[in-house]
């Protein structure tokens, strides 16, 4: 199952945390900066699984399937996703779970960026609990995604991005987010 | 009212660059108060920020209250804020959380799917076992509902609550396996059970062997590719159970390889078949190596053609699960696998390196390390590029960072941790199995040698400390060394060599790292062999004179305790080569010589630290007589004093050192008449009452005098080497000394005292006679017989020799003739005897070392009692309430951070024929009454619970089952003492007693030696205790 999804900008700045069992917050920021300095020193070529930080490290010699051992992670333009996750997870499913994620922001969003994510907070948040229950992936179809997303926000979720975006260039920032764009170097899909 | 949205506070965070944290102290501030109007707006809206706060790490459990609040809002977008909040922020120990109780109930019956999925998503973030007994029955009926997309959320809800309160399953179960089994039902819905099935089928697999057609069925129709990899997953927990279903799906499988474009598929695939164990089973009638060839060919070129880096991860990750089983298949992949290991991605590179030290064999082994080392070498590291006062952690991490990635160029600098574990690698594999793979070792000294010089930097804290040292890959090194110079005999001139060119100053600079950090360990095992193969050394002045240099003194007290003590075995061994040729050069060189070290030697006779000061006094009184005695010779001698050549070196001389069994000591048998409730002295108490009476008197000083000081020095330190029965024979004087049993007197006496005490034990169960009445003596006879020295008090040899005690524990042990030292296990690897670990008996020997490693799983070992009753007392002690409830009493291992724990899960035993309808029906009726029933029976299994462990804390740590099966007779016994005539309760004490003994002699047979008597004394412990409080 998974554990925690996690997104946070080039920065380390944090734009969602989810964490399926129960933390204190300091530990949770304290895992965030651990992951952010493991994820941030790596090149793009490099693959997208992550060794344990050691917040993560197994206490003992028991390998414990319940115990998070993979940490999965894509980087779109800003912003890093990442997944911590038992084995019983497939890692290359994982990386899909990220892609599908990320395409049902784009199409809640339309051509999402950063500063979406910061605005649309909440639909940021109802987007993930469409996918993931309680740790376990309960839908990855793109279309279902959204129009569960849809039918709680309604039409609320484009007029407040489109209200983000415009109140992000009065103050004179928000140019420069690109959309998240795909695939930073690979592209394909595991699918 | 100008209170600010969420908007609003993001931009306000983005326009107080630099001073953020004071921004959001006000913010969080105006939060404080916004929260506590009585405008829900206003209240949800402060909620959120409150929210998007928290996620920098700005706590928010003081508003749990007002979570609440919120969550009970009528707006349904006020609702959802509210229930984000729980989510984000409620703990199992958050208290309002009862409060929340009957509104999520409410919820839960919604007609507004947008609403009803709010505790449904919500519950797996807040259950307790408590709120999931209660709010079952709610949740339950919300799996038939319409909508696929409640259904799919229900399933993963109820498995949450299962994880806390395990008995969900009960209800649950057959109406999760009716989702499953529906053909018609919403495709989303099957997978999302699919996924609970799979999460559930690692800890009960048993479960889920009657769902395997229909999961097969789900697979073949291969809609979903999601779903597919979910389903092979399990069928690889499940064909160990079943074999017939490898040969149903070795076929859907393989196709699916062959043909699926998917990677993620194909990988899967591949794995499953792994972890399956199909390639295990070449009895079940399938082409195993064709599957296996297949596989392997698959993973090949995942890493070969696609370049892809991920592909390239999980193919090695495959590669690592098969390796323990089939490394042979492994290794003829090894030409990839290797250029894996100089992949510019530190998770690729980790993995091959993991792979390559599992793979490896006596073969691939150099061309293996070689590599590494090359690779070691190849890299500058990381701190050595930096500049060399920062050698932290975090400062090579921030440098790493800032150098521009030059990537494929061979000079990127490799991680730290990267080069310790390539160095750990390098030193697990060549120790493996007692030097298995080894078969060139002048080649693996060699490499050991060039170790050195790429020893990571001590971290700060640790550097120069006694924590650590034996850890430290310094340590490792050196150890490894000392290691083979006293295994491998052929080789002690190599390793003496070896150990010599680390130890010269001059070579210093050359063979250590530029940090300087791992001197000490290594230069401290270097120094030994140095001293201790004093003979093989190519430049003995040299050596002594690296070892006497000033720098010397800046080395940990340990390594200079060890430079102390070798210092004048190389001068001695100096000496007597010089002897053969005596001139009065030779005296004059001598005796400079001997000048410098008494001089290096007064330096450190007043050294802070014990251990130094002792040795150099030591030496320094024994140096300076050396040198009196070669002053005092006439010039025209033609020979060294023979305080030099012959009285020193007989010190450092004598028994060959050997490689003993780390659990050797263990084994050492107690001595029979070995009674550690018998008062060494019995007239004590009278005695200290005497000293107590007559304070002021002189005579109590006499008294103590004659107790504390009028005995000989007990030579304890001689009689702890393990001499061999002919030593002892040899030096007799040594073996003679007088210990707390005997020392006071004579053997009329104790032959006396022992009468007694047999005569007072004679009715204690709990004494155990000498099973021979030979036995006792038998030790005796047979050293009488073989020095003939009638006056040897045999009971004041505290540890016995080796080979005799063999004798006398045949008949616990396997009965298999101890070989003598070394000559078992011999290995004949080339040309080279890899000496074996000495110990009392090689065959137990295994199962003691590896008793740590299996101490917290293991029921079969049952070399020591303190684990296996560890293990079953927890049953004894809760009668069976009902099967799901007791498989919380085990102590759960050391639960990692971020994990759900699941454990709970694998008691709880499911039907095993699918129920019927009408069952269902009449289980949903009863389920109130049986949740009050369940209520009844938490409490009790928590009230036993605690008895339990009030139980442990008496007891203490480590008491075994009998400790408790003791105690539990006491208590018997309490219930019954009132009722029994008191008219004889020395009877019924030893009737009771006697039970327990016959116990412990059935036990006794089974066990061994050492762990039998520790036994023994506990369970004379725990009887004390019953009688005590019997007595009472």
């Amino acid at each position: 199952m998974l554990n925690a999804v996690l997104v946070f900008n080039n920065n380390g700045q944090p734009r969602l945390t989810k964490f399926y069992s129960q933390l204190d917050t300091a530990t949770q920021q304290s895992l965030l900066s651990q992951i952010f300095t493991l994820v941030s020193a790596r090149p793009a070529s490099a693959c997208n699984f992550l060794p344990l930080p050691p917040l993560l490290a197994p206490a003992g010699s028991s390998a414990s399937p319940d115990a998070p051992t993979q940490i999965t992670y894509r980087h779109y333009a800003t912003l890093y996703f990442i997944l911590i996750s038992t084995s019983t997870e497939s890692p290359l499913a994982l990386l899909d779970f990220i892609q599908v994620f990320v395409e049902a922001l784009d199409r809640l969003f339309e051509n999402v960026c950063e500063l979406d994510l910061i605005f649309g907070f909440e639909t940021l948040h109802a987007v993930l609990s469409e996918m993931v229950v309680g740790g376990v992936v309960v839908e990855t179809n793109l279309e279902k995604i959204v129009d569960g997303v849809k039918t709680t926000e309604g039409a609320k979720v484009k007029r407040r991005a489109v209200n983000a975006r415009d109140s992000g260039s009065s103050i004179g920032r928000g140019t420069g987010f690109a959309g998240l764009g795909w695939a930073t170097g690979t592209g394909s899909s595991w699918r | 009212m100008f209170e600010k949205s969420l908007v609003d506070l993001i931009r306000g965070l983005r326009g107080h660059k630099g001073n953020e944290s004071e921004y959001i102290q006000s913010a969080l501030k105006e939060c404080r108060n916004e929260i506590r109007s009585q405008d829900l707006d206003v209240k949800a809206t402060a909620l959120l920020k409150l929210i998007y706060l928290e996620m920098f790490g700005y706590d928010m459990t003081w508003a749990a209250f007002n979570v609440l609040e919120v969550m009970a809002s009528p707006k349904i977008m006020q609702k959802r804020v509210g229930y984000l909040a729980a989510v984000q922020t409620f703990r199992p120990d958050t208290e309002v959380l009862m409060l929340a109780e009957n509104l999520l109930k409410k919820d839960l019956t919604s007609p507004s799917i947008p609403i009803l999925t709010l505790p449904i998503v919500t519950l797996p973030h807040i259950v307790t076992s408590s709120l999931a007994l209660s709010i079952l029955s709610d949740l339950l009926p919300r799996l038939s509902h319409s909508q696929p997309a409640v259904r799919k959320k229900t399933i993963v809800a109820l498995y949450r609550l299962a994880l806390v309160y395990p008995e969900t399953l009960r209800v649950a179960w057959p109406k999760i396996k009716e989702r499953l089994l529906d053909e018609d039902e919403d495709s989303s819905v099957t997978a999302a059970t699919v996924n609970v099935v799979c999460e559930l089928g690692w800890r009960r697999p048993q479960d889920f062997l009657p769902l395997a057609p229909r999961l097969f069925d789900l697979l073949l129709a291969q809609k979903n590719n999601w779903m597919g990899i979910k389903i092979i997953k399990l069928f690889a927990v499940l064909t160990p159970l079943e074999p017939r279903l490898v040969k149903k799906l070795v076929r859907p499988l393989t196709k699916l390889i062959q043909e699926t474009t998917a990677m993620s598929l194909l990988y899967e695939c591949i794995s499953g078949i792994i972890q399956g164990g199909i390639l295990d089973m070449a009895d079940s009638g399938v082409d195993v190596e064709e599957v296996a060839d297949l596989c392997i060919s698959k993973l090949r070129g995942m890493i070969v053609l696609d370049g892809d880096p991920n592909l390239k991860y999980v193919a090695l990750l495959a590669f690592n699960k098969i390796v323990g089983s089939h490394p042979a298949l492994v290794s003829m992949q090894q030409d990839v696998i290797m250029t894996c290991l100089d992949d510019p991605d530190i998770s690729i590179k980790m993995q091959a390196l993991e792979l390559v030290s599992g793979m490896v064999n006596s073969d691939s082994l150099p061309g293996v390390v070689d590599r590494l080392i090359k690779q070691l070498a190849s890299s500058p590291s990381a701190v050595d590029d930096a500049a060399n006062g920062h050698p932290e952690e975090g400062q090579t991490d921030m440098e790493q960072r800032l150098i521009p990635d030059k990537r494929g160029s061979e000079n990127t600098p490799l991680s730290e941790e990267y080069r310790q574990e390539i160095l750990t690698r390098i030193l697990d594999m060549g120790s493996h199995n007692t030097y298995v793979n080894i078969t060139d070792f002048e080649w693996y000294i060699e490499i050991l040698v060039h170790l050195v010089r790429h020893l990571p930097p001590d971290k700060e804290t640790t550097s120069g400390m006694l924590a650590d040292t034996t850890s430290s890959l310094g340590a490792r090194v050196g150890a490894q060394l000392v290691d083979i110079a006293v295994r491998v005999k052929e080789l002690r001139p190599d390793t003496t060599r070896a150990a010599e060119t680390l130890v010269l100053l001059s070579n210093r600079v050359i063979s250590y790292p530029r940090h300087g950090s791992g001197q000490n360990e290594v230069l401290r095992s270097a120094a030994w062999i140095c001293g201790e193969f004093a003979g093989y050394l190519s430049n003995p002045y040299e050596v002594v004179n690296s070892l006497i240099h000033e720098s010397s003194t800046d080395f940990g007290p340990a390594t200079l305790a060890i430079f102390v003590q070798a210092i004048p075995k190389i001068i001695s061994q100096i000496a007597v080569t010089a002897n053969r040729e005596w001139n009065i050069s030779r005296g004059a060189t001598m005796s400079l010589l001997l000048a410098r070290t008494t001089e290096f030697l007064e330096g450190l006779s007043s050294h802070p630290n014990l251990d130094v000061q002792e040795r150099s006094v030591e030496f320094l009184e024994l140096l300076r007589l050396s040198s009196e005695a070669l002053s005092a010779q006439s010039n025209d001698n033609t020979q060294a004093p023979l305080l030099l050549t012959s009285a020193i070196p007989t010190l450092f001389s004598g028994m060959d050192l050997n490689p003993v069994a780390a659990a050797a000591q263990k084994k050492v048998p107690l001595p029979n008449d070995l009674d550690l409730d018998d008062p060494i002295n019995p007239d004590l108490p009278s005695i200290l009452q005497a000293s107590q009476e007559a304070d002021e008197g002189d005579s109590a000083d006499d008294v103590f005098q004659s107790f504390y000081h009028d005995r000989e020095p007990v030579q304890v330190i001689s009689s702890l080497q393990p001499h061999s029965g002919s030593a002892i024979v040899d030096h007799p004087s040594e073996a003679e000394p007088t210990s707390y049993q005997s020392a006071p007197e004579s053997p009329a006496t104790v032959a006396q005292r022992k009468a007694e005490r047999a005569a007072r034990n004679k009715d204690d169960p709990f004494y155990i006679a000498p099973l021979d009445d030979s036995s006792p003596h038998q030790l005796h006879d047979i050293i009488r017989k073989s020095n003939g020295d009638e006056e040897l008090d045999v009971d004041s040899i505290p540890i016995i020799d080796l080979q005799i005690d063999h004798t006398q524990t045949t008949a616990t042990h396997h009965g298999e003739d101890y070989p003598g030292r070394s000559t078992r296990k011999k290995k004949p690897v080339r040309k080279f005897v890899v000496a074996a670990d000495e110990t009392l008996d090689p065959d137990a020997d295994a199962s003691l070392a590896t008793q740590p490693l299996s101490k917290s799983a293991s029921h079969s070992h049952s070399t020591s009692l303190s684990t296996t009753p560890a293990v079953h007392r927890p049953r004894s002690l809760s009668p069976h309430v009902g099967p799901g409830l007791s498989g919380k009493a085990p102590v759960r291992p050391t639960r990692n951070l971020l994990t759900v724990d699941s454990s709970t899960l694998e008691k709880l035993s499911l039907e095993g024929p699918p129920e019927s309808e009408s069952e269902i029906l009449r289980r949903e009726a009863e389920e109130a009454e049986m949740a009050i029933a369940l209520r009844e029976v938490e409490r009790k299994r928590l009230e036993m619970q605690r008895e339990a462990e009030r139980q442990r804390t008496v007891l203490g740590e480590g008491v075994d089952a009998d400790g408790t099966v003791v105690r539990r007779k006491k208590k018997k016994k309490k219930k019954q003492m009132p009722r029994e005539v008191e008219g004889e309760p020395d009877n019924q004490l030893g009737l009771e007693e006697g039970v327990v003994a016959v116990k412990k002699k059935k036990k006794k047979k089974v066990v061994k030696i050492r762990s039998e008597q520790a036994d023994v004394d506990k369970a004379a412990e725990g009887a004390d205790g019953a009688v005590g409080a019997e007595q009472d």
